[in-house]
């Protein structure tokens, strides 16, 4: 393998912190041996073509994605829908790699949306190399100097060594941040009142029923 | 009773059109609305979290959604006409599907069976049934998508299209087309 194609597929803005492209950099430094470019899904759709050449060009392609409503974003399923009818069945020796993270603690509700990724390299003609499933996603940015992120991107660096390896794969490797699910969910539910308090709302108006009106809606 | 059937533009085949019509007929004592989208119609979801944390339970991207999300949360059943690509949702049906977003809270919490997730926003959703079709799927995506749509989601139905006429309304028949407690995600 030569030449490795990142997608960074994460919809948020490139103003706020996403962890795929944070691992799409991190992928890029760990797979130096590699000739390796970044794709950035949000701006590719802008033209797409471009991207897809590029894509076409590439021994392998690495998608990295936060999982939305178990499985891929709807920005990934456009890009990706698009890209099969722009290469047909003509993927032939390439390789597709798929990272997912969730914000969620449990790596395995990544499960459907790495098979997902089986079936976009199966349509296309390309051979699925392996997965890597990351839960507590969010974790890595905002609590990545403590020994339980270290541990996980350790794990994860190891995943990433067995690409240019070309190594028989089809597996998934499940990252587990292991951060006490009990904190993490107090955290998180603090961190969502806080912000809602950030913007100037009560912690009553965070239940809002805006759709209720005419109600219908019990 | 209202019925709210979503689908999409860009994959209207013979079994969209023979599923529609079964569709229909199967809720025929029902106030029936369609909505077809298209490319370019709603936005994707940028994950900015704004439908939680600045204005609850709306979505910030002024287009169609708003009126969609409405729709659908005052109907007694919602129909999704799903092309399964890649064994999931295509990527119209799924713009629509992840900016259901705003219709659950933040919060996170344990579901019976250990998962997490978020809970309901409001005490009652329509009842949720997905059909799935699609020429280039295999056994395999059929699968995968009865996984995707059931595994990590209560009270939703779920029925890949064999081409036998009938399915869909012996499967109408089958279950229970009111309102649902709690809030399939």
């Amino acid at each position: 393998m030569k030449k490795l194609v990142i997608i960074s597929a994460s919809p948020k803005s490139s103003n706020d912190p996403s962890v795929s492209m944070y691992l799409a950099r991190m992928a890029r430094n760990r797979l130096s041996s590699l000739e390796s470019e970044i794709i950035n899904v949000r701006q590719a759709l802008q033209n797409s073509v471009l991207a897809f050449e590029t894509m076409k060009s590439a021994d392998a392609l690495l998608i990295i994605f936060p999982l939305y409503f178990y499985c891929l974003p709807g920005m990934l399923m456009r890009f990706l829908e698009d890209y099969a009818g722009f290469i047909g069945g003509n993927g032939n020796l390439q390789k597709v790699y798929a990272i997912v993270n969730c914000g969620f603690p449990d790596p395995e509700i990544n499960n459907e949306a790495i098979s997902v990724v089986k079936s976009f390299a199966r349509h296309i003609g390309a051979e699925f190399g392996s997965g890597i499933s990351i839960d507590s996603g969010g974790i890595l940015l905002s609590a990545k100097d403590t020994p339980f992120v270290k541990k996980a991107i350790k794990t994860i660096n190891e995943a990433l060594d067995t690409i240019p390896a070309n190594q028989p794969s089809g597996g998934v490797f499940a990252i587990n941040v292991n951060f006490p699910k009990r904190l993490y969910f107090l955290a998180g539910n603090f961190g969502w009142r806080q912000a809602a308090k950030k913007n100037g709302l009560n912690k009553r108006e965070l239940y809002k029923k805006p759709y209720q009106s005419n109600g219908s809606v019990r | 009773m209202k019925a709210y059937i979503l689908s999409d533009m860009d994959y209207r085949t013979e079994a969209y059109t023979r599923l529609l019509s079964e569709v229909k007929e199967a809720l025929r004592c029902f106030e029936i609305e369609e909505k077809p989208i298209g490319r370019g119609d709603i936005h994707y979801c940028v994950g900015c979290f704004g439908c939680w944390v600045k204005t609850p339970g709306e979505c910030l991207i002024k287009d169609d959604i708003a009126n969609i999300n409405r729709k659908m949360m005052n109907s007694d059943v919602v129909v999704y006409l799903v092309p399964v690509v890649f064994g999931q949702f295509s990527a119209n049906i799924k713009y629509a599907l992840d900016r259901w977003l705003p219709n659950m809270l933040p919060f996170f919490e344990t579901r019976k069976d250990g998962s997490t997730t978020h809970p309901p926003r409001y005490e009652s959703y329509p009842r949720q049934i997905m059909i799935g079709y699609g020429g280039n799927s295999d056994n395999e995506d059929a699968a995968l998508f009865i996984d995707i749509t059931k595994k990590h989601r209560s009270d939703v139905e779920v029925l890949i299209d064999s081409g036998v006429k009938g399915q869909v309304s012996k499967m109408f028949g089958s279950i229970s087309l009111k309102r649902v407690c709690g809030g399939p995600l």
